[in-house]
């Protein structure tokens, strides 16, 4: 069986093998999802063995016409830029299910939308055919809205429906856009990479409204300023488990998405250069400020996520090889960040029943492995050098730089206000007098552990010694690079 | 063997380290261990002195090595400091000095420091300033005599707080360590002005300038070296820090004031002499300062009551003489002098504390001449109030200086930047605890305070977040999904009003009728 069809299917199998366990069995369900999640994952890993750095275009690849007459086809690849995606999200959600113990109602249905879920995003990123794409695109949609809607907080029904309307609001007009790409491409196929050249002919102001569609449909999910509505709601909402999934994967399907569409609309991008380096940069101090004035915890992640986005659309309209690096590089490293810290507060929420940070005190005497790893993650948030954040922040100045020169100095204050909540945020949580509410709180637990470790240890790693990482994007990002040399 | 020159300076520097991390780890702390610490200091000494000799044996039969270089230190660009040794007579004949009196100094502390409490500490800063001095009188080039330049000057300042539990003795080190500041500041502006301008730090190079820069260049770079030397000598206007460095063991006194750092200025002079020659007004300047120093010394000397005091006035005076004798020009008379002058003071130092016992007789009184000279004798016992101008020109105007900075950070800056008005009023992170915490355990004036500003810059901060935050509540959320709720709704019951009216009959026949009409 081809390799990626397989990893595609891992999960799916799992769900359906856990669809058919009776609902009692929790510990069964939970080995079951557990050893998909683990398989899918080793199977990345040991694609990421097989995988040929110097290659810069598809490896893997695997084609099955679908509907001829349509130009459809079932189509799946990877490069320098889908498979570090593929990576973190078969690693985000083994640690999705390792978190999810808290999960004690429907256990069952839990485990198989989870799956599903697992199974929708990674065809998102290796599917090579837009029709594809677009399908599972809006299948991931599905068991997030009942994730949300059954196991969700308070206003889990507004926030659930809200992240549904936003996001097909916007896949409409992705819609319109690849319909209209499809009209004009000679080869009237929907393969990624026949629609790309007949795109690259069009001119420019074609290119520009078809690139703003692309951008609506995308920017929804990658939360950019002012489509971002439905992030705060649905993050705050979300059983924690499935924040670290929100955040962490479901955010980069949006800016990978991007990254795609700009491969095929170079002159678009060019023209929009300055709108998409304003928005970046708006979202980034917004999403900075709006977070430093959250007192919710979640809530204050959810927004930081707005603020880090913002680095990564940033490093798209640079588009050049520092930028987009820095692009691919953000996306991971805050997938791994948001990623911990919505699983570290996740847990301590269950631990306390409060997000709201300032009933929290003094957690580094009663819980030092929160506070070390929460802290971490929060440093890594900031780019503290040594942590993944920082290479990927570094070139994305970088790449900035090249474009615009000093106005990378707004870049400097987003980073200011985010080390402002940050560090109030470590302040709040883990010093200050002890009260008696934290008095008696667990720390981390053995699996809960080993979940903070690997995050921690990939966040560290990456920091440190960030060149496999890059080898491994490079030479997509040089090829994709060069069609932006002249422009 | 000249290869291993280098040796010199480091061996008493590498006993210092050891005396050092054998304390820390304890290994010879007490009394009983007093003496393995003493036979490091005592045999780095020796060696370093035997190498010397060697050495200058070895110069008298072939002529002296002069320059040698050991290696680059750094480079940056077009700038190199290499690490080299200026070994001609001078610096060996200065070495052989230096090896020699700190040897015996050494060797006189053994017996004199026994019992004392800081014995391991003494020696180890002994042999610090001696490898010090030894690399001052040995470098290549002014950037490695400064080396020896500043530790020389750190181990005086340790050894004048010998005894830190007494108050004075911390002042007093205090006092000399800052005044020598200056002289060490305008060391350093004399070493970069020779970077930007020569491109070298080296002895023979800055020697050489005089043909390469004009007189101008050449005097500002000697006088910042003067300035150095003077303060290092104590000569007037620098003088009284020296009177207030004999709080230290008399066998530090001997060796840093009586002996051998006091004339670490002149060894400057002497070492500068080819350029001093070209520029008349600093010798001129030199001698007068000199011959200044040479009377200061021997008033405020004649009018002493106590042996070390009456001797390092009296040092004073004769280093001035030094520094005259430079000034007219007899640089190898003031050389010779220099180790005359060494050798005898170091002698009548360490006999100062014994000399009471020897003599049984109180001190000489103040000659009569003197006495009958009021204003004179008054203007002696007081230092010709010195240390008073230096305390009303220098050091009072920078105290209110930094009195009155200290409530303009407090008043403005710090409530600028948003922290609490005045420092002093919390000394401790406990009482600010104490005063943050209210009865119940609860953060008094600190609840949720997410989102709260201090400073201007974290008010304008808190001012574009709030605005942003209502932004976000009134357009995005409400505006967003709310909003589409109730457009979704509104639409609905519009709608259902339409389906209402068509699914009566006379709506739909005028539907139909209407359909037919626009068909036709």
């Amino acid at each position: 069986m081809p390799l990626l069809t397989l990893l595609l299917l891992l999960p799916a199998i799992g769900a359906v093998l856990i669809s058919v366990l009776p609902g009692q069995q929790i510990r069964v369900i939970r080995a079951v999802a557990l050893s998909a999640a683990a398989a899918a994952m080793l199977l990345s890993w040991g694609l990421l063995s097989m995988f040929d750095t110097g290659v810069a275009g598809l490896q893997f690849f695997e084609q099955v016409p679908w509907n001829p007459r349509l130009g459809t086809s079932y189509a799946l690849g990877l490069d320098g830029f889908s498979l570090p995606m593929v990576l973190l999200a078969t690693l985000l959600c083994f640690i999705t299910l390792l978190a999810s113990r808290s999960i004690r109602e429907r256990v069952k249905w839990y485990f198989v939308l989870v799956l599903m879920l697992e199974s929708a995003m990674l065809g998102v990123f290796m599917a090579q055919d837009w029709t594809l794409f677009y399908l599972l695109w809006e299948l991931t949609l599905i068991p997030l809205f009942f994730l949300i809607d059954r196991w969700g907080g308070r206003r889990r029904h507004q926030a659930a429906l809200n992240f549904v309307l936003y996001t097909m609001g916007g896949s409409v007009f992705m819609l319109i856009s690849l319909l209209v790409l499809f009209d004009v491409t000679p080869a009237h196929s929907f393969a990624m990479a026949s629609m790309g050249d007949g795109a690259r002919t069009l001119p420019e102001h074609t290119q520009v409204l078809i690139f703003f569609g692309f951008l609506i449909g995308f920017g929804v999910k990658m939360s950019i300023f002012p489509i971002h509505g439905w992030l705060p709601l649905a993050h705050v909402e979300a059983p924690s488990p499935i924040s670290i999934l929100l955040s962490g994967v479901l955010l980069k399907m949006g800016s990978y998405g991007l990254i795609r569409a700009a491969t095929m609309l170079p002159e678009a991008i060019a023209a929009l250069q300055p709108l998409l380096a304003g928005l970046a940069l708006f979202s980034l101090i917004y999403g900075g400020l709006l977070a430093w004035r959250q007192s919710d915890l979640k809530a204050m992640i959810a927004y930081s996520s707005v603020s880090h986005m913002g680095i990564v659309l940033l490093g798209i309209a640079a588009f050049n090889i520092a930028g987009l690096t820095g692009a691919v590089m953000q996306m991971v490293a805050h997938g791994l960040v948001a990623g911990a810290l919505f699983l570290l507060i996740g847990l301590l929420y269950e631990r306390t029943h409060t997000r709201d940070v300032n009933d929290y005190s003094s957690l580094m005497q009663v819980t030092p492995r929160f506070a070390f790893f929460t802290s971490l993650a929060l440093l890594a948030g900031m780019g503290i050098p040594g942590t993944a954040g920082f290479i990927a922040e570094l070139h994305a100045i970088i790449g900035g730089f090249e474009r615009w020169g000093w106005l990378m100095l707004l870049v400097s204050v987003g980073m200011l206000i985010s080390a402002a909540y940050s560090v109030r945020t470590i302040g709040r949580l883990f010093t200050g007098p002890v009260r008696p509410r934290m008095r008696d709180i667990q720390d981390l637990r053995a699996t809960e552990l080993t979940a903070a470790g690997v995050l921690a240890t990939a966040i560290i790693l990456l920091g440190i010694a960030p060149r496999p990482a890059l080898e491994l994007m490079a030479a997509s990002i040089r090829q994709l690079s060069a069609n932006f040399a002249g422009l | 063997m000249v290869e291993l020159a280098w040796l010199i300076p480091v061996l008493p520097m590498l006993a210092a380290a050891w005396i050092g991390v054998v304390y820390v780890i304890a290994g010879n702390r007490g009394e009983a261990l007093e003496k393995s610490t003493s036979r490091i200091a005592i045999a780095a000494a020796t060696l370093s002195l035997l190498l010397i000799l060697v050495i200058d044996l070895l110069a008298l039969v072939r002529g002296a090595p002069g320059q040698i270089a050991f290696g680059s230190w750094l480079s940056s660009g077009v700038y190199e400091i290499r690490i080299s040794f200026t070994l001609d007579t001078l610096g060996l004949s200065m070495a052989t000095l230096v090896a020699l009196l700190s040897l015996l100094t050494l060797r006189f502390s053994v017996n004199y420091m026994h019992r004392e409490d800081g014995f391991q500490r003494f020696f180890m800063i002994l042999s610090l300033f001696m490898g010090a001095m030894l690399l001052l009188v040995m470098a290549g080039s002014a950037m490695l005599t400064f080396i020896g330049w500043e530790l020389a000057g750190v181990s005086s300042y340790l050894l004048i707080a010998y005894a830190f539990d007494r108050p004075t003795a911390t002042a007093n080190a205090t006092r000399a360590f800052v005044t020598n500041r200056i002289g060490d500041a305008s060391f350093i502006i004399a070493i970069v002005l020779s970077l930007f301008w020569l491109g070298s730090v080296e002895w023979p190079d800055i020697l050489a300038c005089g043909g390469v820069l004009e007189t101008l260049k050449v005097g500002l770079i000697l006088s910042c070296f003067l300035l150095a030397a003077l303060v290092k000598s104590a000569q007037v206007p620098f003088a009284p820090w020296i009177a207030r460095a004999l709080e230290g063991p008399t066998p530090s006194s001997a060796i840093f004031y009586g002996a051998l750092m006091v004339h670490a200025g002149v060894y400057l002079i002497i070492r500068l002499a080819p350029l001093f020659e070209l520029i008349p007004e600093l010798m001129l300047l030199l001698a007068v300062l000199g011959a200044i120093t040479a009377l200061y010394g021997l008033l405020a000397g004649l009018v002493q009551t106590d042996t070390k005091s009456a001797l390092i006035f009296s040092t004073t005076g004769q280093v001035g003489l030094m520094f005259l004798e430079c000034g007219l020009g007899w640089f190898s008379f003031a050389a010779w002098h220099l180790a005359a002058h060494a050798a005898w003071r170091a002698y009548q130092f360490l006999s100062a504390p014994g000399l009471m016992h020897l003599m049984g007789r109180s001190n000489r009184p103040v000659p009569r001449w003197l006495q009958h000279r009021r204003w004179l004798y008054t203007a002696s016992l007081q230092r010709f109030w010195l240390d008073n101008i230096a305390n009303w020109l220098l050091i009072k105007p920078v105290r209110y200086l930094a009195r009155d900075i200290q409530s303009f950070d407090q008043q403005v800056v710090n409530r600028l930047v948003g922290l609490p008005g005045s420092a002093s009023a919390v000394s401790s992170l406990a009482q600010w605890e104490q005063f943050k915490v209210g009865e119940a355990g609860r953060v008094v004036g600190d609840s949720g305070d997410v989102g709260r500003g201090r400073g201007v810059a974290g008010r304008l901060m808190e001012g574009v977040a709030v605005l942003l935050q209502w932004f976000e509540e009134h357009l995005v959320l409400k505006g967003g999904d709310e909003g589409i709720f109730n457009l979704i709704q509104r639409l609905g019951r519009n709608l259902e009003k339409v389906e209402l009216l068509l699914s009566q009959p006379r709506y739909l026949f005028l539907l139909i009728l209407i359909t037919f009409i626009v068909i036709l």
